[in-house]
């Protein structure tokens, strides 16, 4: 554990997972980076029609 | 948010990393750009859309999706084309192929013209290197990139196009020569100011242009066109002019020319050194075309022969033919493999009847009367491979002879003529008889004298001189500006450049052929051979350019740009290394689809009708390509059968690397199958081709149920292949039932239900960063540990961690947020930032002065709307006190300036009639804040998504539209009043219900987090249900760990346990709750912010199968009692049987436990560790080791457990008889009955749950039919409860197993977190309120609202007693008890009635 | 009859609706002008007498959908 801890976290991805990562911990008082390799966040769930089990709107 | 990057290294350890990131620019600014998309219809570069899986195209310049965040658009672009960097020029070939393409002519000369004022000349005769690095020659063969720039000189006279010069320098310069190398540095100059002169040797201009390419090749007319160009520019050019001992450098620098550019070309044939030579008949190929070229004749004799293999020879050979020479013969030492000449010069000179003569070699030129009667030859052969690459010739002794010629022409080479040039002093020459310069600058020896073309190169390409000519140009601007000649000028080279990858499937079309002038009209005339592409085939040659660069750089979008959100400058942005320092890093890189593409058996690639499951969600969503209209890919017809393979890429060894189960595809499957039979109606025939059915998520069961019913087949099978029907567009299935019978049936579309796989990138990644994987290449975390990776500090959620559905994704995700911020605790809120706070100013009881602002939004509204218009009219409307249009009017400056308006006018209400409040009223309302005025006195009329951008052919109409719509904003706003937004406080403390392990992970995050946790377990002790099992799929030991957590949850100071605890009363509300333990009869009030209700579940006590008749009929929890307890019977246990979903996925139980197959397994396997002989059975209905649990059951049925399916309608029968334990059930792949003797019998019993309707009251939580409670949202919100501030996890969500209690424990305590650590909340200002005096307390609002805001106020309040009143902090503003209440007791503020109504009567003049 | 032009008005949820008209202009689809829309929170806003104001108001169509 380093000495000095930085109050900061890099989310790498910004798909469901990666975007909910990053609301809960910004929400919690920590900076932070959501890095993501396309142009937009969203990931693979944005290309989704519906959901199961309740055929909820992806989007 | 970085977007378009790359982690590229961590280093540092947990609690301080540093990490650095690669960041490829976005090319647009987004903070500029306004999503018009007007970039779009301009780009010319259409590329396959992968957001709709190619099922679609988008533009090089694109945003993902619609609602993309950013909204930005953003430009692809890979390295500069292989074709650019090829061109000794650097022409943007793929831009101006792409502007032909688009039939673009100007635009593509423009592209051109930056490097090339010969666009005509070059585009016939340039020798094309650009065409040899074409990739497209991976494909078929390359773009005819040289005759696309010829068509766009022929479309549109280049003369005509605007050519950008800096301001008129009065310094001039001089070149000597007027070849392509001169009139290139002419050119660059004149574009930079400065005017040159041309001194030309020869009466006409143009170098070898002019004087070495016949006429049928280049005609006059078009070099003259273009030298015409540049003369434009204000450049003279003195004709016989040369240079030599009258004129010299010195000279010109007399005349006050500031520098001098030397480009006189190589025009001295090179002689054959063979006996003979001066004879007359004898002489140079370029002397000759010179003449020919000049003069238009030039003496030629009956037989000719000419020696040499290049250009120059051929050239001589077609010009000599069109002279009237009757047998013209070309001698050419090595074979044609080996001619320099390009190969179509060289076909066409046969064609013309010009014949050569390989591998001769001539010796000496026999003469008669001292004139050309011969040539006598030798015979070669080809040796060793040269210095120059090819095979070096050699004479075969003895194998001369002669034949007869009446002229012969040399054609060997060419050097400079340097005899102008012997005396200058300070210019070198090589030893090739060349210049000798600076390679980046082309300076000389000599102050202020520059040389190139072939004068320095030696005989080159004209596109090589016209790149010399610009590299001069530049050179003597900065030398006359003083400046430094090198500096940035170093080539850069790219040792790895990357491209747009050719896809796999990329179709074949042929390279547009040049038509060509017929060979019978070529005799005697000098008419241009080629005669060009028609548009229509140039265009479509145009689109075989494989767009390697992605973006052509042709620089129209800047031109649509109004914003200038997209610039030449943004358009030359460089990637960028990030450096950050971050405490902790989570990753969530997600997977990619499985391609199906190398199963050759289910013909993907091959037939447009069998698609992947992705591609299915594309066509079925209604933002998707067909905008959700279901068709077939070959016809666009309705299909009327769809089947569905299962396990594409999952559970398969033999075809792909995924053992695993990717855990999702069932239920997407049945899901599509389902929506397809909504779309098309149900007579619509769906399959799904299946090995088990794996529906083991919360409801995923009712849903297959219900797909069941509504007429979706599943078939259980094994898919051999698909193969097309001659002549139809259906596809024919073969498959291999259970029985093993071979069935074979057609359908118009196969869905391949592609599995989930972790990236390649994804892999490096995880390598670089030093992350232990799995065999699965999913990143490995423990049971115990289920978001944490082999490396402290780095935590892992979504697909990464494993395959998994949405919900689990989301829990994990706030898992992982959880474990970071554990580790981060001490340093949370030290980076965050806060915004200061302006004074808001009262307007209350003030009139209303409105100011309304219409934007044009560049042309997206007023190339629609008439917003001149609108604002004239919106200032005639009551209460208006200001009105103003606004080209854009979120730019930061004209907010700035909408603060200055609002305070200098003293407006107290704003309307904005732009876009849609949805994306743009946050970004006003702040305004309104920094401005003193509070955020809901505004109101935006959406005049561009639901006006001008969809009533664009109808302008008049769109106005009135817009004019209504602000009309009827502005008779809302002046209505608003400001609306507080109360301030509550949050207390810090939170109760978790429940002391399992579920219960304790949350209550350990918590506390961990610097946070006061109570924790209540109504039993004696925690852990739960965790005591009762023996291992994790994973292997690990459950016992030592639980210990562990009960260990730190006792220990930690921040918890308090009570244990034998009930929860007997509940009040308050978030961020307020009272709530009251009583332990042994001892009652505590314990307040606190948050609540999670982690009550978990139980095994269910079987009434089945004779449970309880023998000691030896186990339950699966049983049967883990007896591993902990080491019991020594198990070692004689020599055939166990287990019975999967006891009590599970029956009528009366209609779900998936999830847990019992993996754990039956686990056990079996244990079982046949402790004893190998024994014979071990599991009898199931469908196996569902989701994930990488799958490998357990690959790992037994190599271990030689034997699995029987059955189905619910013929459940396994078991007696006890004689104190033998006998099971009978029928074997499907058999299909008759079989009975096993087991000695021990263990059932696998459905896990229930303990939810209590006491506790949902409390709390105002659901309770579904199963007993478990219901989440706030299935996908999205899996770990919480509509009622604000009560959190759930573990077994009372669903059954679950123990790394997944554990991640959800955490989740649960990072959604309570981000409650918890605002320390405050605010209400919205839009809720409802109830006037109590018209209050009936009739109860309809308390009963109706979904998250419990209103409530009765108590009979003992002084006011208003028993009158119903909305807690604001609960109410979310839907309105729905506004709607209800009978008396109109209820406003809600921001959409109340006279608001809506003010609206509505405001209509009138619409309707 | 092909001369009558209804006039609707269109009460759309903020959350849904109105969302999804917006996307219909961001994918500029093209729909009659005659169509005004008023954006309320939730359809549980919908009190019957917005109806009745609209149609009282001259409409011919009153949508409501969220």
């Amino acid at each position: 554990m380093a000495n000095e801890v930085v109050g900061s976290v890099l989310v790498v991805g910004g798909g469901i997972a990666g975007m909910q990562s990053a609301l809960d911990l910004a929400n919690a008082g920590y900076y932070v980076y959501l890095q993501e390799k396309s142009p937009a966040i969203g990931g693979v769930m944005s290309q989704l029609d519906k959901t199961f089990p309740t055929n909820d709107c992806a989007m | 948010m970085i977007t378009n990057a790359e982690v590229l290294d961590v280093e540092g350890e947990e609690g301080n990393f540093k990490v650095s990131i690669r960041k490829t620019p976005r090319y647009i600014d987004p903070a500029a750009c306004t999503s018009c998309s007007d970039c779009v219809e301009v780009c010319p570069v259409s590329l396959p859309n992968e957001y709709d899986h190619g099922l679609s195209e988008r533009k090089a310049t694109y945003k993902k999706y619609a609602q993309a965040i950013p909204g930005a658009f953003a430009i692809q672009k890979a390295d500069k084309a292989p074709c650019r960097l090829a061109c000794p020029a650097g022409l943007n070939v793929q831009g101006y192929v792409q502007m032909v393409g688009q039939g673009k002519y100007k635009e593509a000369l423009k592209i051109i013209m930056e490097d090339l004022p010969l666009p005509g000349v070059l585009g016939r005769i340039c020798p094309h290197g650009c065409e040899d690095a074409c990739r497209r020659c991976e494909v078929d063969s390359p773009v005819a990139i040289r005759d696309l720039k010829r068509l766009a000189a022929d479309r549109f006279d280049p003369r005509e196009v605007e050519i950008e010069c800096q301001p008129t320098r009065d310094e001039k310069v001089a070149i000597v020569g007027s070849g392509p190398a001169g009139l290139s540095a002419a050119y660059h100059l004149a574009r930079k100011g400065i005017r040159s002169t041309i001194f030309e040797a020869l009466p006409a201009a143009g170098g070898m242009l002019r004087v070495g390419i016949p006429a049928h090749r280049l005609p006059r007319e078009v070099l003259d066109q273009e030298i015409e160009l540049i003369t434009n520019l204000g450049v003279e050019i003195r004709l016989n002019t040369p240079i030599g001992d009258e004129l010299g450098v010195d000279e010109l620098f007399d005349q006050g020319y500031k520098a001098v550019y030397l480009a006189i070309g190589a025009h001295k044939g090179l002689s054959l050194g063979i006996p003979g030579e001066k004879a007359q008949g004898v002489r140079q190929g370029v002397d000759f075309l010179r003449e020919a070229n000049l003069t238009g004749k030039a003496e030629v004799r009956r037989r000719v022969a000419i020696i040499g293999g290049g250009n120059v020879a051929i050239d001589v050979a077609r010009s000599a033919v069109r002279l009237g020479a009757e047998e013209v013969t070309i001698v050419y030492r090595r074979s044609r493999a080996e001619m320099p000449a390009w190969e179509e010069e060289v076909q066409a000179a046969e064609d013309e009847g010009v014949k050569i003569n390989f591998l001769a070699a001539p010796q000496e030129v026999l003469t008669q009367d001292g004139k050309v009667v011969g040539l006598r030859l030798v015979q070669m052969k080809l040796s060793e491979v040269d210095s120059s690459g090819r095979r070096r010739p050699i004479p075969i002794p003895g194998s001369e002879y002669d034949m007869e010629i009446d002229q012969l022409i040399a054609a060997i080479g060419q050097r400079p003529d340097l005899s102008s040039l012997e005396n200058v002093m300070g210019i070198e020459f090589s030893r090739w008889g060349t210049t000798e310069v600076d390679p980046i600058t082309y300076a000389t020896g000599r102050e202020g004298v520059f040389a190139g073309g072939d004068l320095q190169t030696g005989p080159w390409v004209a596109i090589g001189a016209v790149a010399a000519g610009r590299e001069a140009a530049e050179s003597i601007v900065r030398y006359m500006d003083g400046r430094d000649m090198t500096e940035g000028r170093e080539p850069i080279v790219n040792e790895n450049p990357t491209y747009r990858p050719i896809p796999p499937h990329q179709a074949k079309a042929d390279r547009a052929k040049m038509p060509e002038l017929a060979v019978e009209k070529r005799q005697g005339n000098f008419e241009e051979v080629e005669l060009g592409f028609a548009e229509a085939e140039g265009q479509a040659e145009a689109h075989r350019c494989l767009n390697c660069g992605y973006c052509c750089e042709c620089y129209q979008c800047v031109e649509a740009c109004k914003p200038h959100a997209v610039t030449l400058e943004t358009h030359a942005q460089q990637t960028e290394i990030i450096e950050l320092q971050t405490g902790s890093i989570i990753l969530a890189p997600g997977f990619e689809p499985f391609d199906p593409t190398p199963f050759d058996s289910y013909i993907y690639a091959k037939h447009p009708n069998v698609i992947s499951s992705m591609d299915m969600e594309r066509l079925l969503s209604a933002s998707g390509p067909t905008g959700g209209h279901l068709i077939r890919m070959s016809d666009h017809a309705e299909p009327k059968k769809i089947a569905w393979f299962q396990c594409v890429g999952s559970r398969d060894l033999n075809r792909c690397d995924n053992s695993y189960c990717s855990s999702v595809c069932c239920m997407y499957a049945i899901k599509e199958a389902v929506i397809a039979k909504e779309h098309a109606g149900d007579d619509l025939d769906c399959a799904i081709f299946f090995m088990d059915m794996r529906t083991h998520g919360k409801d995923f069961e009712r849903f297959y149920n219900k797909a069941q019913d509504s007429g979706v087949r599943f078939v259980r099978s094994r898919v051999h292949s698909v193969d097309p029907i001659e002549d139809s567009e259906e596809v024919s299935v073969r498959y291999v039932r259970e029985d093993g019978q071979i069935e074979t049936e057609t359908f118009d579309m196969v869905v391949l239900s592609v599995g989930i796989q972790i990236h390649p990138e994804v892999a490096a990644l995880a390598e670089r960063l030093g992350i232990e994987m799995t065999e699965g290449h999913f990143a490995k975390s423990g049971s115990f540990q289920p978001v944490m990776t082999s490396r402290p500090g780095i935590y892992v959620c979504g697909a990464f961690q494993g395959p998994k559905d949405i919900p689990q994704s989301v829990v994990d995700a706030s898992a992982a947020a959880a474990a970071a911020g554990e580790l981060l605790a001490e340093a949370r809120d030290t980076l965050t930032r806060s915004k200061e706070v302006v004074p808001e100013v009262n307007v209350i009881n003030e009139r209303p002065r409105v100011g309304v602002f219409v934007c044009h939004c560049g042309i997206n509204i007023a190339g629609v709307v008439d917003v001149q218009a609108v604002a004239d009219y919106a200032a005639t409307l009551p209460y208006v006190e200001y009105v103003n249009t606004n080209l854009y009017s979120c730019s930061q400056d004209t907010q700035d300036s909408l603060t200055e308006i609002i305070r200098e006018k003293n407006l107290n209400r704003v309307v904005v009639a732009a876009c849609t409040p949805k994306t743009h009223e946050p970004l006003f309302q702040e305004t309104l804040i920094n401005a003193g005025l509070n955020k809901y006195l505004f109101e935006m009329a959406n005049i561009r998504n639901q006006d001008s951008w969809v009533h664009k052919n109808n302008p008049e109409m769109a106005t009135a539209k817009a004019k209504d719509l602000v009309r009827m904003a502005t008779a809302k706003v002046a209505l608003h009043q400001p609306l507080g937004e109360a301030e509550l406080d949050v207390n810090p403390a939170a109760l978790v219900i429940g002391g399992g392990i579920a219960g304790m992970s949350a209550a350990r995050s918590l506390a961990r987090q610097g946070y006061p946790v109570h924790l209540v377990e109504r039993e004696d002790n925690l852990g739960g249900q965790a005591h009762a099992i023996y291992r994790t799929a994973t292997g690990e030991m459950v016992g030592e760990n639980l210990a562990k957590l009960i260990q730190e949850v006792e220990s930690q100071e921040n918890i308090t346990v009570y244990r034998n605890a009930e929860l007997t009363k509940v009040e308050g509300f978030v961020g307020n709750f009272q709530s009251t333990v009583s332990v042994d009869e001892t009652e505590t009030v314990i307040d606190h912010g948050v609540a999670v209700v982690a009550t978990g579940g139980r095994a269910l006590q079987p009434e089945e199968y004779a449970y309880g008749e023998d000691p030896r009929i186990l339950t699966s929890l049983e049967l883990d009692r007896k591993f902990i307890e080491d019991d020594p019977s198990l070692a004689d246990v020599k055939t166990a049987v287990f019975i999967q979903c006891v009590g599970s996925r029956e009528p009366q139980r209609p779900y998936c436990s999830r847990v019992c197959c993996t754990h039956s397994i686990e056990n079996a396997l244990e079982l046949k560790r402790r004893n190998p002989d024994s014979q071990v059975f599991i009898l199931y209905r469908d196996i569902r080791t989701y994930g990488e649990r799958e490998y357990l059951y690959k790992e037994a049925r190599e271990k030689g457990v034997v699995f029987i399916r059955f189905s619910l309608d013929d459940k396994p029968e078991v007696s006890v008889q004689n104190g033998q334990i006998s099971v009978t059930v029928t074997d499907h792949v058999l299909g008759r009955p079989v009975e096993i003797g087991a000695d021990l019998l263990t059932l696998a019993s459905a896990v229930v749950p303990n939810a209590s309707e006491k506790l949902a009251q409390f709390f105002k939580v659901p309770v579904n039919e199963d007993g478990f409670y219901v989440e706030k949202h299935a996908k999205l919100g899996p770990s919480e409860f509509a009622t604000d501030g009560v959190f759930l996890c573990g077994i009372a969500h669903y059954p679950k197993p123990i790394d997944e209690s554990i991640a959800q424990g955490q989740a649960a305590a990072s959604r309570a977190l981000t409650l918890l650590a605002r320390e405050k909340i605010y209400t919205s200002g839009h809720v409802a309120e109830v006037q109590p005096a018209m209050c009936s307390q009739c109860g309809v609002c308390v009963s109706v609202c979904p998250y419990s805001a209103p409530s009765f106020r108590s009979l003992e309040e002084r006011f208003w007693p028993g009158k119903a009143e909305v807690n604001p902090v609960l109410c979310k503003g839907c309105g729905l008890c506004v709607a209800s209440c009978r008396s109109g007791a209820i406003r809600l503020k921001g959409f109340d009635n006279d608001q809506i109504f003010a609206q509505i009567f405001s209509l009138d003049e619409a309707v | 009859m092909s001369e009558f032009e209804p006039k609707i008005v269109s009460f759309l949820c903020n959350w849904c609706s109105y969302g999804a008209a917006d996307l219909a202009g961001v994918g500029r689809m093209e729909y009659p002008p005659n169509i005004r829309v008023i954006r309320i929170p939730c359809t549980g806003r919908m009190s019957p007498k917005f109806i009745l104001a609209a149609f009282r108001e001259g409409a011919d169509g009153v949508w409501v959908s969220g």
